[in-house]
């Protein structure tokens, strides 16, 4: 094709999505929809992976003293622990420092837990026990889970799996929601596009009266549907950008320990793979409609 | 030019619209084709335009038998004609200009082509100055002058001319089919679909009559151009 004719029909393109906006902007609403939520569940998944990879880095357990043990006697817990075979360290976080820190780390506002200090204090004594031999990781936890006066042993299996099972959760229903609402995009794409090749029926029938080839009726309406599907990429990776950065900021005040990825080392992928994936979808949505509309009745101009 | 050997066409729905049609068009003539409704002249265009395809038989135009041709080389074929439409087919929220252009753009003519090409074929046709109008500020004559400049544009070897003059004042009828003439002077082949008998009675020239799907009768009607008959 001659770029003299790329451009006509790219220009042709532009202008039916202005001439039929009420329904391009149907679809851009729908496509967008769908990206969002296909770039939510990514987005959460990537967190849980990445949480997930940290706990099991670690290679420590936490133990978790009984509630109102005394000092001495947890520190001579702390002693028994050491002496276990498996144990390379054992780090002792008095229930004090462990509120001090969590006030420590939500700044103005930990100045809530103040009434807690002292006697109030609801957490336990607990140690960081770090580990030689991450094969032994079971059998150790549960020597350190029957010595007197633990309360419990908290390892990252407990919450790998809880991750695991939610991460699996949110891939599944992610999936389902995503496919349906990628079929939808297709169809109000693809109608949104039968609508502007209805009216312009009168331009198909004389373009193929004076011998356009069917890839030239065609990329009008494919490029009307890339145009829609770019635009729907970008708007959605930005929307996508806000939203998590203002979750981000709300998780983190609430959550202080927790420590989900930045967006900023992924964004141009997202924007990337939305762009391309909303230029596909548009490309075969405006495809699906003027190749059944070229096969069926589009060739027809005598007596039509 | 064109010519029919033993074509038959039937629908799908069982209608059998052409039988066993025997014809040859030789370059630079001009026929009329006449007939009443459902006689199958309308099926005899289709075929010629590639839009239809016949049961059986041979169709050869300018030298091509079109049930060799792909169907991705049917625009092609059809870039060798133009077509005039009963409706004029003149797409309402473009100019005058722009109409007869599109049809230079959809075969991927340059645009300093089209600048040069629009302007004498509209001048040919006697609308150099109404270029910037839009098809509802034109007489019906003039809207076909448009449709008719569309369909010379390419510079097809051959005008298909479906009823042209049906949707037109019968004074301006002839005003078409004498610009008609004119193109066919200039030694582009004419088919012209028309019902009107004082149109073929008045420009003399070869007429094909179809009658229920067959040739009835293929004659000049009052006399001759030279060389028209020759292969008949």
């Amino acid at each position: 094709m001659k770029i003299s004719s790329a451009k006509y029909l790219i220009k042709e393109g532009v202008r039916n999505i202005w001439i039929n906006r009420m329904m391009s902007f149907a679809s851009i609403g729908v496509l967008v929809s769908c990206l969002l939520l296909t770039g939510a569940a990514i987005l959460f998944s990537l967190n849980i992976n990445t949480a997930m990879q940290k706990l099991e880095q670690d290679n420590s357990v936490t133990v978790y003293m009984k509630d109102g043990l005394p000092t001495l006697k947890s520190i001579q817990v702390g002693e028994e622990i050491k002496k276990l075979d498996n144990v390379e360290s054992c780090e002792f976080v008095p229930k004090a420092e462990a509120l001090e820190s969590i006030m420590k780390s939500m700044g103005d506002d930990g100045t809530i837990f103040n009434s807690l200090v002292g006697s109030e204090n609801p957490l336990n004594d607990v140690f960081k026990v770090s580990l030689a031999d991450l094969s032994k990781y079971k059998e150790t936890a549960k020597q350190i889970g029957s010595l007197d006066g633990v309360y419990k042993v908290r390892d990252y299996s407990d919450i790998a799996a809880k991750l695991t099972s939610l991460d699996r959760l949110v891939t599944t229903a992610g999936f389902w929601i995503v496919l349906i609402l990628s079929l939808v995009s297709l169809f109000i794409i693809s109608n949104t596009i039968r609508v502007t090749m209805f009216s312009r029926r009168l331009e198909i029938s004389v373009m193929k009266s004076v011998g356009a080839t069917d890839g030239f009726v065609r990329l009008p309406f494919m490029v009307e549907g890339i145009i829609i599907g770019v635009f729907s990429g970008v708007l959605s990776s930005g929307l996508l950008a806000l939203a998590y950065n203002k979750i981000l900021q709300n998780i983190t005040n609430i959550v202080p320990f927790f420590h989900p990825i930045g967006l900023g080392s992924i964004f141009a992928m997202i924007v990337l793979c939305f762009i391309l994936a909303g230029a596909l979808f548009g490309a075969v949505g405006g495809g699906i409609s003027i190749g059944k509309y070229l096969r069926r009745e589009g060739g027809d101009f005598i007596g039509w | 030019m064109i010519e029919f050997m033993d074509v038959s066409k039937t629908y799908g729905n069982g209608t059998q619209a052409l039988r066993n049609i025997n014809l040859k068009v030789d370059k630079g003539e001009f026929v009329f084709i006449v007939g009443s409704s459902g006689a199958g002249k309308s099926t005899f265009l289709k075929l010629i335009m590639c839009e239809e395809f016949p049961n059986s038989g041979e169709i050869i135009v300018n030298g091509r038998k079109l049930s060799t041709v792909k169907r991705r080389d049917i625009p092609y074929v059809r870039r060798t004609m133009g077509i005039v439409f009963q409706d004029f087919r003149l797409i309402d929220k473009m100019t005058v200009y722009d109409n007869v252009a599109f049809a230079m753009h959809v075969v991927g003519a340059a645009p300093r082509e089209i600048r040069k090409r629009v302007p004498y074929i509209l001048n040919l046709v006697g609308l150099k100055e109404k270029a910037g109008c839009h098809p509802n500020e034109l007489s019906g004559g003039e809207q076909q002058r448009v449709g008719l400049a569309r369909a010379l544009v390419n510079n097809p070897s051959m005008i298909i001319a479906d009823e042209p003059t049906g949707n037109i004042d019968p004074a301006l009828s002839f005003e078409i089919v004498g610009l008609l003439s004119e193109i066919n002077r200039r030694g582009t082949t004419i088919l012209m679909v028309t019902h009107e008998h004082r149109l073929v009675k008045h420009f003399r020239r070869r007429v094909i009559e179809i009658h229920d799907g067959e040739i009835v009768a293929d004659s000049c009607n009052i006399s001759v151009p030279e060389g028209a008959h020759e292969n008949q």
